[in-house]
């Protein structure tokens, strides 16, 4: 038995001790709480799935690292672009010296310089009606000629890619032609985000359906070969061109050493390993045993995160831990399918907004941490002002028994049994509970339809619901992006799965979401919001709020909800993280 | 024995028929249309009918079933429609970390089941058979979830004595981060596996044969190893090659919160994105394996009891 113990016990120290930590390597460690299912650009459509992408490769432009509210700087475009006065045709200046990663698609296995005719086929492929990319919808009937030629291409047996489109001209080497066919103001925002990064079309050919395992792009970071495995690891692009990490950023940034490196060429770093763990107990200990530099918070540990006060525990802070809290751009909500004919009242939809009970559903499933949503625009976006307060999201039960029985249905008399549909796992089924009890306050039945994420995206885009639950996240830092949830023609199988119908609001919509960025546009975005406000046509929710831990060695990393481009920036303080590792 | 190995094969076919018909039916009248979900929440309708042909779901519901009975004799699965990955490639590089677990786990925790069956049927009724079996129950009746966190929590964080989560390909690299969840996975085996076992073992010690063994001398040791164990190893075989199947396709939980790449998750996230060429492989591969194994089983049953004749 003793011999037993023993062996036992050097079994043990040997797993221990397989691991010794060092100190000398500039390396960050990242989690990724999703698997990632590979590198194609034009399929990115995840936040995750973002972060990844934009290690290796690169787009045109992309959103400054520290600037608030978030401004675009020029990546693989030299300058912004030159923009005609009818706002339709935009000529780029390509950045001269940027190099493809080296592979074995390329002669010699060296990577050759990207060049205008990269973006073309980068696009192209975006359209290709073969691939059928997720990233599609962003270009959809948008460039001149575009979607003829996917049109074109998809009943033949090989994409024509040699095919010239008029709204994707070469001029040189270095300079592109793009003609839209009516006014995008968010154009620029669709060639910073990953669907339109920039591939290689010899690697593209090379590595045929494997391409996206074999990511070659021209990002800070090489990864030679993607395996589907708890781990990713980058090194250091060495043959990264000059770029900088910049010199200026929000006010307050330079207290917090956000601008310490400024000047620096970048990357910082030499390795980024990321762990892909699923599950939040081991997130939360791998972070705390310092193997991870920056955990993203959720669910069950908010209440290990902070405080009463939503400040960092004190346990948290010996350690140097730094939190960071920041508003996302999201908003979530309970959609009435407007088809249904009782949803057609608007009294009973305000009513039914002002029996939710928010403060509490904060403090059950948020823990006070996400703000109450007045409208489907989220603050820090143009269209969203503080002054304007819902009056039908305050929590007002006398109220809203005076609009039941003012929309027909006195102490819920008449009203059938409402069936909310929402996702089967706990959380979903705890918070559709609750929705019950505070729809039962003012006599109205509430059944909860549970599905699977599939089941629940077919009834919704079938329009087979009365209501749902849902969450929308910023695709891009725009007001359009969250008010055509609510737009007409976007209505089921688009993204308004409310079917909600407003010609007033239609009309203002289609005028405003042509205007470039300006004061009038936002005024207009401002009358949308506070318009499908006053109107409920959701029971509006929450916008929810980022947490991260950053360990106290991890450098320049800020908040930012379009993150695809922020890795490049880290730095790892190697003094600081054998100071304190002591104390983990 | 060659020509019922052979006609059990060919029971494959009909087998195959009949799982690939009931996963269309079911793909396709249960769980409706997969475009929007493989899409993503901008999904058009015009591109949600584009994917829709290109995907064959437009074709004659004949063809389509065609399509998987070609693909469930063929074993050539294609493409996942959700991660675009090889299907064959993806079950070959998460059945390595799914066995890398499974396989030794499930070894140990059989081997050292029928040693501690065999020890408390040697002292049925006495203190140690009480308390193993107090021990059998009580490690039923606690969840798996809470024999995780909390192992994972005390040995992995407190202690460091493993890692916290993650694996690395390659042996020995991946020891140090099996270890854990093994150790997890023998113990929530003990109970069922020693309850069973025991059960069966006692079950023969009362046969008129064990009587005989003793009157004619034979000792307890010897009874119990040569005798009551080769009688009771039908239905331990039974019920240790049954299991087989559900090793390879991978233990969800264990794999999750300790991040193993394995199996498990691969027709969990097929399920959630309607990835039906993956749910086909993963239903498809279950059915040849139950039936290899049961044939194995058979085999097995030969050499266990001679009297047995496969014919």
């Amino acid at each position: 038995m003793k011999s037993l113990v023993f062996v036992l016990s050097c079994l043990m120290l040997s797993f221990a001790c397989s691991k010794e930590k060092t100190f000398d390597e500039r390396e960050i460690n990242l989690i990724s709480p999703e698997k990632i299912s590979g590198f194609d650009p034009i399929n990115a459509s995840d936040r995750y799935s973002g972060n990844e992408t934009g290690k290796v490769y690169e787009g045109l432009f992309e959103f400054h690292p520290l600037k608030r509210p978030y401004e675009l700087m020029p990546n693989l475009a030299e300058s912004l672009p030159v923009v005609s006065s009818d706002g339709l045709t935009y000529i780029f200046k390509i950045r001269k010296g940027v190099l493809f990663h080296d592979s074995p698609a390329f002669k010699d296995g060296v990577g050759r310089e990207m060049k205008a005719s990269d973006i073309i086929y980068s696009i192209k492929r975006l359209a290709d009606p073969k691939l059928n990319a997720k990233g599609w919808w962003l270009l959809d009937d948008r460039l001149v000629g575009l979607n003829e030629w996917r049109t074109k291409n998809s009943t033949t047996e090989n994409t024509n890619y040699e095919e010239e489109i008029e709204g994707l001209k070469k001029i040189d080497e270095y300079t592109l032609q793009m003609r839209l066919k009516k006014p995008y103001p968010q154009f620029l925002y669709a060639l910073a985000m990953p669907y339109t990064f920039i591939v290689a079309r010899e690697a593209v050919e090379h590595f045929g359906k494997e391409f996206l395992n074999y990511p070659v792009g021209t990002g800070a970071f090489v990864l030679p070969k993607f395996e589907q495995s708890s781990m990713i690891t980058y090194l250091r692009n060495t043959k990264f061109r000059d770029k900088f990490y910049p010199s200026e950023g929000e006010e307050g940034d330079d207290k917090l050493g956000l601008l310490a490196d400024a000047g620096k060429k970048i990357p910082l770093i030499d390795k980024i390993t990321v762990h892909v763990v699923v599950e939040s107990q081991p997130k939360w200990l791998s972070f705390m045993k310092a193997k991870d530099d920056l955990l993203e918070v959720k669910d069950v540990n908010i209440q290990q995160t902070i405080n009463s006060k939503k400040e960092l525990k004190d346990e948290h802070k010996e350690k140097g831990i730094r939190l960071i809290m920041k508003p996302m751009l999201d908003v979530t909500y309970f959609a009435f399918n407007h088809e249904e004919p009782i949803f057609k009242n608007r009294k009973l939809r305000q009513a039914m907004n002002l029996a939710f009970d928010r403060a509490t559903y904060n403090r059950l499933f948020h823990e006070n941490t996400a703000f109450d949503a007045h409208g489907p625009v989220p603050p820090g976006l143009g269209g969203q002002t503080k002054e304007f307060k819902n009056p039908y999201i305050k929590y007002d039960l006398d109220q809203a028994k005076k609009l039941l029985a003012e929309a027909g249905y006195p102490g819920g008399k008449g009203l059938p049994t409402i069936v909310v549909q929402t996702r089967s796992d706990t959380i979903s089924r705890q918070q559709i509970e609750f929705f019950e009890k505070c729809m039962e306050k003012i006599g109205i039945n509430i059944d909860a339809g549970t599905n699977t994420w599939p089941e629940l995206v077919n009834k919704v885009t079938k329009k087979q619901h009365q209501m749902y639950t849902m969450a929308w996240g910023a695709d891009y830092p725009d007001a359009e992006n969250f008010l055509g949830l609510l737009y007409c023609p976007n209505q089921a199988p688009g993204s308004n799965g409310a079917n909600y119908c407003n010609p007033d609001f239609d009309a203002i919509y289609k005028q405003a979401t042509i205007m470039q960025d300006s004061p009038e546009r936002t005024t207009l975005y401002e009358k949308l919001n506070e318009m499908v406000a006053l109107d409920a046509p959701w029971i509006f929710g929450f916008h929810r709020t980022d947490i991260y831990l950053a360990q106290a060695w991890l450098k320049n990393f800020k908040h930012m909800e379009f993150n695809h481009s922020q890795f490049q920036y880290l730095n790892v303080d190697l003094e600081v993280k054998k100071q304190l590792s002591k104390k983990f | 024995m060659i020509k019922y190995i052979i006609r059990r094969l060919l029971y494959l076919i009909p087998v195959l028929l009949g799982v690939s018909f009931i996963i269309f039916v079911l793909f396709n009248l249960v769980s409706g249309d997969p475009t929007a979900v493989l899409l993503g929440k901008n999904a058009s309708a015009r591109q949600m009918a584009e994917l829709r042909e290109q995907l064959g779901l437009n074709k004659p519901l004949l063809d389509q079933y065609f399509d998987v009975v070609k693909s469930a004799f063929t074993f050539d699965f294609g493409y996942s429609w959700a991660t675009k990955q090889e299907i064959s490639h993806m079950i070959l590089q998460g059945a390595y970390p799914s066995l890398c677990l499974s396989v030794p786990a499930f070894v140990i925790a059989t081997i050292l089941s029928l040693i501690i069956s065999l020890v408390v049927s040697f002292y049925r009724g006495k203190g140690i058979d009480l308390f193993v079996r107090i021990m059998c129950i009580a490690g039923v009746s606690v969840s798996a979830l809470a024999y995780i966190l909390f192992f994972q929590y005390f040995f992995a964080y407190k202690l460091g004595w493993f890692e916290i989560s993650g694996f690395e390909y390659g042996f020995p690299d991946f020891i140090p981060f099996v270890a854990l969840p093994a150790i997890i996975f023998i113990l929530l085996s003990l109970g069922p596996d020693v309850r069973f076992f025991r059960t069966v073992i006692l079950d023969e010690i009362y046969q008129d044969y064990v009587r005989t063994a003793r009157a004619k001398g034979l000792s307890e040791v010897v009874i119990l190893l040569k005798h009551v164990l080769r009688n009771a190893m039908i239905p331990i075989i039974t019920y240790v090659v049954i299991q087989i199947p559900s090793l390879i396709l991978g233990a969800l939980l264990l794999e999750n919160f300790f991040s193993i790449p394995g199996l498990g998750g691969i027709t969990l996230n097929a399920l959630n994105s309607s990835d039906f060429p993956v749910i086909k492989a993963m239903a498809i591969l279950s059915s040849v394996l139950y039936i290899l194994l049961s044939l194995l089983t058979d085999v097995l049953y030969t050499f266990a009891d001679p009297r047995v004749k496969l014919k």
